[in-house]
Parts: structure tokens; sequence; C-alpha cells
């Protein structure tokens, strides 16, 4: 495996554990997508791809970061 | 300037309370443990105080049970320097009270010398609301509690508070101690890379026997009750069903 990708996947773990929806429906997103650019070769789509994944990475986060406030606005405002 | 951040190991946000059968407190057993919300937000402040080199350290101290330092790594891996963990057996949601926390923070800060204290307002645990404004009685210091902007100027700390109906806005000599509310700022994710580079940051163990001073708590936990569960509604046949049920509870 590539080390980006690698690097990509732990990050992807790491966010998915407090993503609302869970971590195994997390993995059940990020494996297929990954195993569906395994076949990339040239560097420069890989790195692209990675861009991309770390861009959903960011996107979970601040999901995470909404449904925080959310709730803590309506438990005590 | 040396800026303390107390932050607490509590049941997580969108875990589901469940209280013990015996009603003596909240299960906490196999339940996921997080970073106190409000703790999180002060946290972020003092980080925010570093990078715009106003702070020169940011400590981040626990009180709590061996477990606690997984929190304390997560304030290290959102930008904190080092950590103090004192090191405690006692229950963190009922045993372990606010004046008993203001006190250790108060031993710490005589050692360190921080110039400013941020702590969360509360603990979603405890909700008790009480260890900033305890810690500055403890310290005779000047205390800005549910502050929603902070700025540092010399040696003045001008803060906005949140109050009923409305803004105060006050100026605080230092040391001081601020409490920061949800409109503070939004606390950043720690990322991969960080939580990596934070297990290498020093740890301090204490002891809490060591520092001294008695924590018993003074506030005794009587029974610990579910909130009472919603009726269900029922479901009516017709629009004349609908008008009477409204007469009967006087809405019309």
């Amino acid at each position: 495996m590539h080390p980006l990708v690698r690097d990509l996947y732990k990050r992807l773990l790491t966010v998915g554990k407090e993503y609302p929806q869970g971590l195994d429906w997390v993995k059940s997103k990020a494996k297929p997508w990954i195993m569906q650019n395994a076949a990339l070769t040239d560097e420069v789509d890989i790195k692209k791809k990675v861009a991309e994944g770390r861009f959903w990475v960011r996107e979970m986060q601040s999901v995470i970061k909404l449904k925080k406030y959310r709730t803590l606005k309506k438990r005590y405002y | 300037m040396k800026v303390f951040v107390a932050v607490k190991r509590t049941l997580d946000y969108a875990v589901k309370v469940r209280v013990k059968a015996d009603k003596s407190a909240v299960d906490l057993a196999n339940v996921k443990m997080s970073m106190n919300p409000f703790c999180e937000i002060a946290c972020e402040e003092a980080v925010r105080l570093k990078e715009k080199k106003v702070a020169k350290e940011v400590i981040a101290v626990t009180v709590g049970p061996k477990a606690a330092q997984e929190t304390l790594r997560t304030a290290l891996a959102m930008g904190a320097d080092r950590g103090i963990h004192v090191v405690t057996d006692m229950r963190h949601d009922t045993e372990l009270q606010p004046l008993a926390v203001a006190k250790v923070l108060q031993a710490l800060g005589a050692k360190e010398s921080p110039d400013m204290y941020i702590l969360g307002k509360q603990s979603i645990d405890g909700d008790n609301n009480q260890t900033g404004q305890m810690l500055a009685g403890l310290m005779d210091a000047p205390i800005a509690a549910f502050a929603s902007e902070v700025s540092v100027d010399g040696d003045k700390v001008h803060v906005t508070r949140e109050i009923d109906g409305g803004l105060q806005k006050i100026d605080l000599g230092l040391p001081a101690v601020v409490t920061a509310d949800l409109r503070l700022n939004e606390p950043r994710y720690a990322t991969l890379p960080n939580i990596m580079k934070a297990k290498k940051k020093k740890i301090e163990e204490i002891k809490a026997e060591d520092l001294g001073l008695s924590l018993e708590p003074h506030v005794q936990y009587t029974s610990v009750e579910d909130p009472p569960v919603r009726q269900a509604g029922i479901k009516v046949e017709s629009v004349d069903e609908v008008i009477s049920k409204l007469k009967e509870t006087g809405v019309l």
C-alpha cells in the first residue's frame, strides 16, 4: 500500500470513531472507495485522490463539530 | 505569560446516560468517555492565545483517575505544551467536587505561578458550574465567568461576558480566572499527526495525597433519577374528536 494511502486510512479511522454514524459506517464507505482506486499507479493521480480523501476527513470533522455545538446549545440554552 | 487550562474527563456528549440500578450514580462502566466540551473550548482559547504570541506556555491540568491521562493527551494534541495529572481514584462526577478541584488548582498554581487560568464553565456530568468561581475565591483573584470573547493587552485581560439579557465587557488584572462559555470559539479537531506528536509531550503525574489537601466531598448525593418518560400521544379519528379533546384540556 502507498504510504500516503495508509496515512489517509488512519486519519479516516481516527475521525470515524467520533462520527455520528459510527466507525463501521465510515469503514464501509472508505474501504470500497480506496479499493476502487487501488489500480492507480501514477504518483500524481494517487496524490489527487489522497487530497480528495483528506477533504472528506475535514468534512467529517466539521460535521462532528456542528453536532457537538448543536447538542450543547439544545441542552444548555 | 503562562496559562493554566483545566480539563476534565467526562461521559461523551453523545452517549445515552444510564442510571445505576441502586440509583446512587450514573453508570460509568463500558461507556465512552471524552473531554468535556467546555474544557475543549477553554483549551482552544489557550492555544489561540499561544498562537497570537500572547501566551508563552500552555499547561493542561486534570484531576482524575489513571484513565484521565487520555483526556490530557487530547489537550496536548490540541496544542498545550505539557500536562499535569493529579491522580485520584475518586469518581469524577460525584465524589470529586468543585471545591476539591479548586483547591488542587490553587496548590498547583502556587507552584507554577501562571498568569491566567482558563476553565470550562461547567462539566457535562456534574453540571456544577462552580470550580472557576471557587478557584477565584480561594486565590482572591478577579474572575470572568461565561466569557464569549477574550483578548489580552499587556497586563490587562479584556473579557466579554455572556450575562442574562446581554453582554458585559470587563477588564481584569493578572492573574485572572476565565471560564469559557459555548460561544467563545470553535474548538479545533485533534488531527492524527498532532495526536502522534502529543504522545511525546511531557505529563507530570502527582498523587493527590502528596499535595496535602483534603479532597473529601462536602455534598452527599442521595439519589440519581432518570428524567420522567414522555407519555405517548393518542390518534384521533375525526375533527369533532379533535375539538372535544382540545376543549377537555381547556385550549379552546
